[in-house]
């Protein structure tokens, strides 16, 4: 049997090659980190570098035997830690978009409304931290929110408290962390809806009869639905696995679970269970990525 | 030409008028764009505001609806100023150009919108929504988005949101606009039709001339922010105020004449297009060598190849060249001195004999009351 030569001239052919690239990327930056993690989270702890054991045990046969357990899986369920650290961190993830969903839905809103001229500015304002490095701008709230910080020696000498306020190191300091640093992907996708809106909609809300208030409600509202979804997801993905907000501005109650997966990697040097938190993670967030897919799906059609 | 009101309401100094615009001013910064403007109009009229855009119809419209501030003047609807009260609370309601549907919503449930803010018990909006999709022919489609539906029924769906509450008066903002020409003209009839069974007040913008001439009992020309001439759509084209008027509304041909006197026939011009003396039935006043303007349409212009047997209001020329319109054929033709006119005349026969062609020497004559004369 011959083979066609215009086979691999149609498999190779310039459209194809450009829709490779981000599979391929996929591939090498996703699928293969993905599974090396995988491998290692059904490994056990052994004193070795690196520091856990092998899956494959090649032995006398040809083909090698398979030692893979799920104890690191059923020991994140018996140490109610684990436990408690996802719910923790879907708490205070959940909490966080509300906050922010609130604040963001208020400032693209009136950037939106802005005169055109003007928008352009707040939106770079919006846009303006991203050139400051994220840890710097943590830092900075430490500097802010501590003992005798910027904020509490401006509230006592302006005299509205006496005693300085200890946020720092609670979870209201994790909240405000969050809160500021997410905020743009709040704002950028919600902008963009409300920008594009149609403004003679809500003469008509008005012309009907129509409150400006429940016009808000009833049309503003509903129509940036796929912006509200965007942006709750960009934020409350990406919080359910935050790391260094909670570890510079959190103190030792505030229990999140990327927090715990640092400290089982680099202090306990438990790579297995450390994967296991990982994939677990994971799997939580794959409920909220596939809703989030769909109505990114249902709002192109 | 057809009239939606019989009687004339606005000839009756009986009748009170419905909506009362009063000395209203709209200013945008620097640039006014209604300026010192008043206008009543009566119940159950369908009036047209008729302008090039930029005239100021459009700002006039949605200062009754309530969406722009009255910089000056009042507005009266129902002998109650409504100036100051905002869109929500006018018991008026407005098509948009647009149409404006909600697009997350239903036509069922953009219909019902209006009366939900009225909180209306829900067999009652129901029932209201179901007389609307009847009125406007898509029961058929009470489910369907308004990304579903076609120009024609979004038009449709827009037009029973904005009557499901009864309002007194109702806005169009260029309804027919998006429609395709066929589609429009049957829609104008619909509109009509519309308008006298549920016995509401219209008050229209449009730019298309011939729109405001079909559906309207009054037209309003504007320009510049101003009324120029308000009157039945008859009275418009056959006694235009001036020659803009004149000129936008149906096609004219406007010559220039020299006021000569008044004789038994009636007002002597001197016209340069034809050097000589033409008769016009209507009287001006003037004094003589005053220059003045009139008017012909293009349908009073009597085209024949055969020399008239009197010797007033003639002109000379050859047919430079001719649109055939099926039914009639509008012959522009070419005067001694460069000037073209056009001409209108029925195909009333079939054959060619009769027919007038390319480069025919032609005389042009009309009657003297067919000619309206123009002061300005």
């Amino acid at each position: 049997m011959q083979t066609n030569p215009n086979f691999f001239k149609s498999i190779f052919n310039g459209r194809n090659a450009v829709i490779a690239i981000p599979y391929i990327w996929l591939l090498l930056l996703f699928l293969l980190p993905f599974i090396y993690v995988l491998k290692i989270s059904f490994a056990e702890t052994i004193y070795a570098r690196p520091p856990y054991s092998s899956l494959l045990i090649w032995g006398d046969s040809w083909l090698p035997s398979i030692k893979a357990s799920f104890d690191n899986y059923l020991f994140l369920f018996s140490d109610s830690l684990y436990i408690k650290a996802y719910l923790s961190s879907l708490k205070i993830a959940f909490i966080s978009t509300i906050l922010t969903l609130i604040i963001g839905y208020s400032i693209a809103y009136s950037v939106a409304r802005a005169p055109t001229r003007w928008r352009g500015i707040l939106l770079m304002l919006v846009i303006l931290p991203f050139w400051t490095s994220f840890l710097i701008r943590v830092y900075a709230w430490i500097g802010i929110l501590k003992t005798e910080g910027l904020l509490n020696l401006a509230l006592m000498s302006i005299g509205i408290i006496e005693q300085p306020l200890m946020i720092m190191n609670t979870d209201l300091a994790v909240y405000i962390g969050i809160v500021y640093s997410y905020l743009p992907f709040m704002i950028l996708p919600l902008y963009a809806n409300l920008e594009k809106m149609d403004m003679s909609l809500l003469e008509a809300a008005a012309d009907l009869g129509c409150r400006p208030f429940k016009a808000f409600w009833t049309v503003t509202v509903p129509l940036s639905l796929s912006g509200i979804i965007a942006g709750c997801f960009l934020v409350f993905i990406p919080v359910m696995g935050e790391f260094v907000i909670p570890d510079l501005l959190g103190g030792s109650e505030t229990l999140m679970i990327g927090k715990v997966l640092w400290t089982e990697f680099f202090y306990n040097r438990d790579w297995p269970v450390a994967s296991a938190v990982a994939i677990l993670l994971l799997a939580i967030l794959v409920v909220p990525i596939m809703l989030y897919q769909r109505s990114q799906e249902k709002a192109i059609s | 030409m057809s009239e939606t009101i019989k009687v004339s309401p606005w000839l009756d100094s009986s009748h009170k008028p419905y909506i009362q615009i009063q000395n209203v001013t709209k200013r945008f910064g620097e640039f006014t764009a209604i300026d010192n403007l008043t206008l009543d109009i009566y119940k159950n009229e369908f009036f047209s505001l008729l302008g090039p855009s930029g005239c100021g119809k459009t700002t006039l419209l949605r200062m009754l609806a309530g969406f722009e501030k009255i910089t000056n003047g009042k507005i009266l609807l129902d002998g109650e100023d409504i100036s100051e009260i905002p869109p929500h609370l006018r018991p008026i309601n407005m098509m948009f150009q647009s149409y404006a549907l909600f697009p997350h919503m239903t036509v069922e449930k953009n219909i019902a919108f209006g009366l939900k803010q009225d909180n209306l018990p829900a067999n009652e909006i129901n029932q209201r929504v179901e007389e609307m999709l009847e009125l406007v022919e898509l029961t058929d489609f009470a489910n369907r988005k308004p990304n579903q539906l076609s120009g024609g029924q979004s038009q449709r769906v827009a037009l029973a949101r904005s009557l499901a509450k009864r309002p007194k008066l109702l806005l169009l903002d260029e309804p027919l606009g998006a429609l395709d020409k066929r589609l429009r003209e049957q829609t104008q009839f619909e509109l009509m039709d519309i308008q006298e069974k549920l016995e509401v007040t219209f008050v229209i913008v449009t730019h298309d001339q011939e729109e405001a001439m079909t559906v309207s009992s009054r037209i309003g020309v504007m320009d510049s922010g101003n009324l120029v001439q308000v009157a039945t759509p008859a009275e418009i084209y056959e006694a235009p105020i001036n020659k803009d008027v004149a000129d936008f509304i149906g096609d004219v041909n406007i010559l220039k004449g020299i006021y000569k006197g008044q004789n038994e026939v009636g007002t002597q011009l001197f016209s340069e297009d034809s050097n000589s003396i033409v008769f016009a039935t209507q009287e001006v006043g003037a004094s003589v060598e005053d220059e003045m303007w009139f008017a012909i349409r293009p349908e009073k212009l009597e085209i024949s190849k055969v020399a008239p047997s009197h010797d007033h209001n003639i002109l000379k020329g050859t047919i430079e060249d001719i649109a055939y319109g099926g039914s009639f054929s509008t012959y522009h033709v070419k005067l001694d001195n460069g000037r073209i006119l056009k001409a209108i005349r029925a195909n009333r026969e079939r054959t060619k004999e009769h027919h007038l062609t390319w480069d025919d020497e032609v005389y042009l004559q009309w009657a003297p009351h067919s000619a309206v004369v123009l002061l300005s």
